[in-house]
């Protein structure tokens, strides 16, 4: 994926690249952590200086970057608000959802060679805080899927449907019912601030997550 | 005519009737020209006193004889009646001849024992001071028991002094030329003339209450104001009854009679209840509209003259009307007399048998009785459309306003709280003056404790807990009336004007059929959802009546004075204070009405807060018969119960003031109130902590305080009745149902949390008088010169309590469209649409004058008729103190320009600039408006609002003067940057080319001249310039670069469509030194300002933005905030500049946007590097700013976040409202800015530290807090924080 580096792309697409991997990063961080696929399935490796976990199954993996790369051209317009990773119970009613709000400065200024290792540290802040979120949340209930939601800003929406990043991978409007969780409690896990980029990832979580 | 007549009720020969009216016509015209005369001619009166005694010495025998019986059970007493009795004068007369007694047709001080009477107005009352006033039964009764009965059980008033009461009987020996013999004789004169207009007065009264003659209340009514009736519960009439004088002297006499019966009956009487003494003159102050008055206005003139040196009380200056009604109904109520007299005639020869039948006539005739409010006044001047004199009738008003309400018994009462509070304050300065007090009730205590631990120590089993004492004394009105009426006790007793049967009869044009459906299908609708409502309400009709007063269409002429408080057996009755009193003695035939005794009850009330402050002075004043005592030091301090000082005090109050109290006990106010009402009555009832989830689950929602008809019909929709059903609810539901604050008031108060401290001090937020009764208005003048009054009245409020107000709010009550044009109640106001309009002064004021003219702006621009006017108030706000800023100059304090703003957005609703308007917003908004940013003009302040409301504000008036001028006086003259600084802020005028010509036509003209001269300043703007404080500003000075256009948030619940404009000099173009010597608040708001303008543009290419989730919480936190943080804080400057500097690098400061909560560090850095700023170049867009992050006092890190809360827990025992305000606002910042974390952390060290501290109150303020930020997490993020 991106690197770092590139110096001669505009600084959307930096964020929108550093933005990407780190929620590639992330999600996969989180179904590890909140039990979703079994753990055999995850490798153990090494991103922002800190180990992680990640999945190797190819299926997944693809659908996990098919997805970043739909929302990656939201992120460069500033259009997403919200990332979501909602985890479902069998009966596909959400109990937890994994909320990162994005908020950009709206002109983009990266005037230091500091700035990205900066930015490095305080993604890697919220990764360590992602892998030791199980701690405040209960577990989840046997057979959770998982599903990718993102709250755009405006009739962003409108243009998704007219540019299809990837072929036969369209975004679909989310049921309600994914969206909207009963007697949500919020956990919030860390805020990060940085020139380019602010950030907030909370945990809404089902009071009742058996029932 | 004819009808008029018939005043004594009873047929009377037709003939008779004519000559008296004629008879009558000659005598005023006699009498006024003689008036001078009279006292001259002394001997007249003397004589006939004289004549009458004799004939009446004749007539007794004959009477006797033909009575059959007699006796001579009154010797030694004399009679003298006095107004409309029953049973009548005549009859009475008939009475005392048979059982040996006087009759006094002239009352005379030396020689009259007894003044028998049923109803006396005030100044009568005052004057006969010292007298013996018996109501008529005293005879009766007498009689009946066959020897003279003690008269202290028929007193008409209760509080009468009896004691120099010696049964003479040699009264009648000391007679006429006794002591005053020659020296009398100019008085009787005197007094006939002043008498006359008592009488009348009395009969006015008489009208109001109820048993008028029908007749006069006709004549009478249309102009006639209230009154507060002391109407004792007999009626006997006896208006005119007198001997027979010769036949030659009645051509003279008959005038003399009709104003002597009155005199007679009227003119003195005693002091009795002493709350009313000056007071209700102002209440009688009649304007009739009277045909018959055209008799009188030949007389009237001279008559007044005549009369005026003769005029004996205090507020004659305002009786002009006063008498000019009198001098018109005074002839009216001659005829009168002379029935009477002609009924004497027939009368030997009738049994006293007769006097049923016209009684019984006259059952029907009755009129409305004036309601407890002892209120009345105003003006109806078509009467005065007559009225010779029109200056003597505006003099006569403005006093009659300042009357009404210097005499106003309820609004007396209410200024008690007021007072109470007042004295409250004063023991607490004395105290502090004192360096301690000496705490009577306290050391008594104390030393009972002391006798009683000596043997056993192990009481005190109390815990360091809270515990406030609620004291209520029970049903004080009542209690304090039969204090002194033992006879009473026990019975059901109800406190009100009314002491008659309860009848009255019904005006024409009334409609109290209507008024009741009106209020009934209000109630239906209130009750709609209850499901056994019907069953509930057949059979217990006081149920569903209560609120509504009902007015059955039977009951149309029962007695509507309403019940001030009633006792516990009238309870039991179905009897419910408030209740109009007919309705009341249906349901309790046997219910005893007491008189209103306000010296008594204020007596009681300052015995009752003198018990209390003898304990402690932690009291809080809530009305004149209950008070909060924050007794927790004091338990601590003695070690007593709560028990234990509860029944203390209630002993204290018992022996001092001889009235119960009900003592109830909890831990925070709310509980204290509830356990009162189970307390009562007469008991005392400690709810403690680990009851209060048992006790409140069952306690009806009704019972939370704030929580009225609609809301708990409201909550009845919910299917929630009790407390506890409430809990079932969520803190979420109940937000949605009635919004944030208030659900957040009832999910708390349903689990019987309050934190609302005891406070013994408190600040007064508006001045205002208002009144509702009686108002008829036939002109547009009468209205305005109301309002001048109503004015000075306030004016005298705001001097009073040494404040000045910015904000002049006009209330107007409209009769309904529909409604009947007289309502049921007399001279009440009906079914009413209510209209408030209000202005925001330039400076604020206490100038009746001022306050008027803007007042009487708003009047017109509401463009009412005035004919349906039913009520008017006016109240004053953003009240400051007026010693602080004579000159008004600088805003008050906690005012801002915000508040301004909004203020005129809601003074000009209308116009119809809508078009031009959004043209304007964007169109205007580049072009500086340096011209007329410097117009200051008190005549700008805002415009009325011209009557329709669906139009958009009008766009072009000038806003804010007062910044300007405020500033104006800061600046040096020399430096055209102040001006420029310091007037950044306007409002703009489009330009005359924007502005449609016809729209501008249909303004006001006040308007239109504004805007006009707006125009034409523009255009000359260099030249006139110079007439303002401000120094020009040169033409050649470039616009202010940028300008921004702000929409400020519309204040909730008032109705506007737009927002207001804005414009702001960037920043660096603002002195710095004008900034820092701008007020405070100007300051806070500028950079708030400059703020949401950062804000504005970062988030104008995200569009979206964040509505302002939490508007109630907010609002109040913003104003008042004290920044207490900062002192403590000893380098808010460092702490607030650094983080600053640190996150915007490469921003001057100049631009860098003030934190939300603390301007402060901008300040300084202003102050640090002046240069930047006052470069004059203007810049080109500001670079978009990072919202700043939200700061706690300056503190930005979590770690200075945490040492502040530390700090702020551990050093303080009992945290202040405000900064428990800040830490909500700072959270709720916090959420905002999208930083849960830190949110997330401050939540739980909060917890931590507040929980852990010993105090219950940090808790309670941690909880507080929560769910607060709940709240806005809730309104942000759809869920609650997981709190653990």
């Amino acid at each position: 994926m991106a690197t770092l580096t590139r110096q001669d792309l505009n600084f959307g697409q930096v964020v929108a690249d550093i933005l990407c991997e780190f929620l590639e990063v992330a999600i996969h961080l989180i179904l590890y952590v909140r039990d979703i696929y079994p753990s055999g399935i995850f490798q153990k490796r090494q991103k922002y200086n800190v180990p992680v976990q990640m999945s190797c199954h190819p299926q997944l993996n693809q659908y996990i970057q098919d997805t970043l790369h739909c929302v990656k051209p939201l992120i460069e317009k500033n259009e997403a608000e919200k990332v979501v990773v909602v985890i479902m119970n069998k009966e596909h009613h959400p109990v937890e959802r994994f909320v990162f709000e994005i908020s950009q400065p709206p002109l983009l200024a990266i005037s230091s060679e500091t700035l990205l290792s900066h930015v490095e540290q305080l993604l890697r802040a919220m990764i360590l805080k992602i892998s030791v979120c199980d701690a405040v949340l209960d577990s989840n209930p046997p057979g959770c899927t998982f599903t990718v939601l993102v709250h755009t800003r405006e009739a962003a929406t409108r243009n998704m449907e007219k540019v299809q990043v990837i072929k036969d991978f369209p975004w679909i409007v989310a049921d309600e019912q994914e969206v909207h969780m009963e007697e949500a409690k919020l956990i919030p896990l860390k805020t990060m601030t940085s020139d380019i980029l602010k950030m907030q990832l909370y945990v809404e979580e089902k009071t009742q997550k058996s029932s | 005519m004819t009808r008029l007549a018939e005043g004594g009720g009873k047929p009377t020969p037709q003939l008779g009737q004519a000559r008296s009216l004629s008879m009558s016509r000659d005598g005023w015209r006699k009498k006024a020209s003689e008036n001078d005369g009279w006292g001259g001619q002394g001997g007249y009166m003397a004589a006939k006193v004289s004549k009458l005694e004799e004939q009446f010495q004749k007539d007794a025998p004959r009477e006797q004889k033909k009575d059959g019986k007699s006796s001579c059970i009154f010797s030694g007493v004399a009679i003298y009646v006095n107004g409309y009795t029953d049973p009548s004068a005549a009859e009475l007369r008939r009475l005392m001849m048979l059982h040996g007694g006087q009759f006094h047709l002239y009352y005379s001080r030396s020689k009259t024992t007894h003044i028998i009477a049923t109803n006396l107005p005030n100044f009568k009352i005052q004057e006969l001071k010292g007298e013996k006033v018996v109501r008529p039964e005293w005879i009766i009764d007498s009689i009946k028991a066959g020897r003279q009965l003690s008269y202290i059980q028929y007193q008409l008033y209760a509080k009468q002094k009896g004691l120099n009461f010696t049964r003479v009987s040699g009264i009648e020996g000391q007679d006429p030329s006794s002591n005053h013999g020659p020296d009398i004789k100019p008085q009787p004169s005197h007094t006939l003339s002043k008498d006359v207009l008592k009488s009348t007065q009395a009969n006015h009264m008489a009208n109001y209450t109820e048993k008028t003659d029908h007749q006069l209340d006709i004549r009478l009514r249309n102009g006639l104001h209230s009154i507060i009736s002391e109407v004792d519960a007999e009626k006997s009439r006896v208006n005119g009854i007198h001997d027979d004088d010769d036949d030659d002297d009645i051509a003279c006499s008959i005038l003399p009679r009709g104003s002597q019966d009155t005199l007679l009956t009227n003119g003195h009487v005693h002091p009795v209840n002493g709350a009313l003494k000056p007071q209700d003159f102002a209440d009688h102050h009649p304007h009739v509209v009277d045909k018959a008055s055209n008799q009188s206005h030949l007389p009237q003139d001279k008559y007044r003259e005549g009369e005026e040196p003769c005029c004996s009380y205090t507020e004659s200056k305002a009786n002009s009307h006063l008498r000019s009604l009198i001098s018109a109904a005074s002839p009216a109520k001659q005829p009168g007399p002379h029935n009477m007299q002609t009924d004497l005639h027939q009368k030997p020869t009738s049994n006293s048998g007769t006097l049923g039948a016209p009684q019984k006539a006259s059952l029907h005739d009755q009129t409305t009785v004036r309601l407890n409010g002892s209120y009345h006044v105003t003006s109806n001047s078509s009467t005065l459309a007559n009225s010779s004199n029109q200056s003597g009738k505006s003099s006569a008003e403005a006093g009659i306003i300042s009357e009404f309400f210097s005499h106003s018994r309820l609004h007396h009462i209410s200024t008690w709280r007021n007072e109470f509070s007042e004295y409250v304050n004063s023991l607490q300065s004395r105290r502090r003056a004192a360096g301690g007090a000496v705490f009577s009730g306290r050391e008594k205590l104390k030393k009972l404790k002391a006798n009683c631990n000596s043997g056993s120590l192990m009481a005190a089993p109390q815990v360091r807990q809270s515990c406030v004492l609620h004291v209520d004394m029970d049903c004080f009105f009542v209690s304090v009336g039969i204090r002194h009426r033992p006879d009473l006790i026990g019975k059901p007793v109800a406190v009100t004007s009314n002491r008659g049967p309860g009848r009255v009869a019904q005006r024409p044009g009334a409609n109290p059929q209507l008024e009741f459906q009106y209020y009934q299908n209000k109630q239906k609708h209130y009750r709609k959802e209850k499901t056994d409502g019907d069953l509930e309400m057949t059979p217990s009709p006081q149920d569903g009546e209560v609120p509504s007063n009902g007015v059955h269409e039977d009951l149309a002429a029962l007695s509507m004075a309403e019940i001030a408080s009633c006792s516990y057996e009238a309870r039991q009755a179905g009897v419910r204070n408030g209740m109009f009193f007919g309705r009341a003695k249906q349901l309790c035939p046997d219910l005893q009405s007491v008189p209103y005794d306000f010296h008594a009850y204020k007596e009681v009330a300052l015995a009752m807060y003198e018990i209390l402050a003898s304990y402690t002075h932690n009291i809080e004043a809530l009305s004149c018969d209950e008070a909060l005592v924050d007794a927790t030091a004091l338990l601590v301090e003695l070690g007593v119960s709560p028990d234990e000082l509860a029944r203390s005090i209630r002993e204290d109050i018992k022996e001092k003031t001889g009235c119960c109290a009900s003592v109830g006990m909890s831990s925070n106010i709310l509980l204290a109130r509830m356990a009162t009402r189970k307390a009562k009555p007469k008991g005392q009832y400690l709810l403690r902590s680990e009851e209060v989830d048992d006790f409140i689950r069952d306690q009806p929602v009704s019972s939370l305080p704030g929580v009225g008809r609609s809301m708990s019909s409201k909550l009845t929709s919910l299917g929630v009745s009790t407390c506890g059903d409430l809990q079932q609810l969520s803190l979420s539901q109940l937000q949605r149902e009635f919004g944030p604050r208030t659900g957040q008031t009832l999910f708390r108060f349903c689990r019987g949390l309050d934190d609302r401290p005891v406070r013994s001090e408190k600040e007064r937020k508006s001045v205002s008088a208002e009144m509702n009764y009686n108002i008829r208005f036939t002109q547009v003048e009468e209205a305005e010169s109301f309002l001048n009054n109503l004015s000075m009245e306030v004016q005298k409020r705001l001097e009073g309590a040494g404040l000045r107000g910015r904000r002049v709010t006009l209330k107007v009550m409209m009769r309904k469209p529909g409604a009947p044009v007289e309502p049921a109640k007399y001279g009440g106001h009906g079914i009413c649409d209510n209209f408030a309009r209000s202005v925001l002064l330039a400076q604020p004021t206490d100038s009746g004058r001022v306050i008027a003219s803007e007042a009487i702006k708003l009047f017109h621009a509401m463009k009412l008729n005035v004919k349906d006017m039913r009520g008017v108030g006016l109240q004053v706000q953003q009240l400051d103190g007026s010693h602080a800023d004579p000159s008004g100059q600088g805003p008050s304090r906690g005012r801002s320009i915000r508040d301004l703003l909004l203020a005129k957005q809601s003074a000009h609703s209308p116009s119809k600039e809508s078009p031009s308007q959004d043209g304007l917003i964007s169109a205007s908004s580049s072009r500086a408006f340096s011209s007329n940013q410097k117009r200051v003009t008190p005549a700008l302040s805002p415009p009325p609002s011209t009557s329709s409301s669906s139009s958009p504000p009008p766009s072009f008036t000038i806003i804010d003067p007062m910044p300007g001028t405020s500033k104006g006086d800061y600046h040096h003259p020399h430096t055209p940057n102040h001006v420029r600084a310091c007037l950044n802020i306007s409002i703009e005028v489009p330009s005359p080319s924007q502005v449609d010509p016809s729209v501008l036509k249909a303004l006001p003209i006040d308007i239109r001249r504004q805007v006009e001269e707006t125009w034409r300043y523009r255009e000359e703007q260099p030249s006139t310039s110079s007439h303002y404080s401000t120094p020009p500003r040169p033409p050649s000075t470039p616009p202010p670069g940028p300008s921004l256009v702000l929409q400020l948030p519309n204040q909730p619940g008032q109705p506007c469509t737009t927002g207001i404009i804005l414009e702001l000099p960037d920043f660096s173009q603002v002195d710095p030194d004008v900034f820092a010597a701008l007020p405070r608040e100007l300051q806070e708001e500028l950079c708030s300002a400059y703020r949401n303008k950062g804000n504005a543009q970062a988030q104008a290419s995200t569009v979206v933005e964040q509505k302002n989730s939490f508007p109630q919480l907010k609002q109040p936190a913003v104003g008042k905030l004290k920044r207490r943080y900062k002192k403590r804080n000893t380098s808010p400057a460092k702490n607030g500049s650094s983080p600053l500097k640190k996150m915007f690098p490469g921003n001057s400061p100049a631009k860098t946007s003030p934190s939300k909560t603390l301007p402060l560090p901008l300040r300084e850095q202003d102050l640090k590097c002046p240069s930047s700023l006052s470069t004059d170049v203007p810049e080109t867009l500001p670079k978009p700013i990072p919202r700043p992050a939200p700061t706690l006092a300056g503190a930005h890190e979590f770690s200075e976040i945490r040492t502040l809360l530390r700090e702020w827990v551990t050093t303080i025992s009992e945290p202040m409202e405000e900064d428990i305000l800040q830490v909500v606002k700072y959270c709720t910042e916090l959420v905002e800015d999208k930083d849960l974390e830190k949110l997330y952390l401050v939540i739980k060290y909060m917890k931590r530290l507040m929980q852990q501290s010993s105090e219950s109150v940090w808790s309670m303020a941690f909880d507080f807090v929560l769910d607060n930020v709940q709240v806005v997490v809730q309104q942000t993020y759809g869920s609650t924080l997981k709190i653990t």
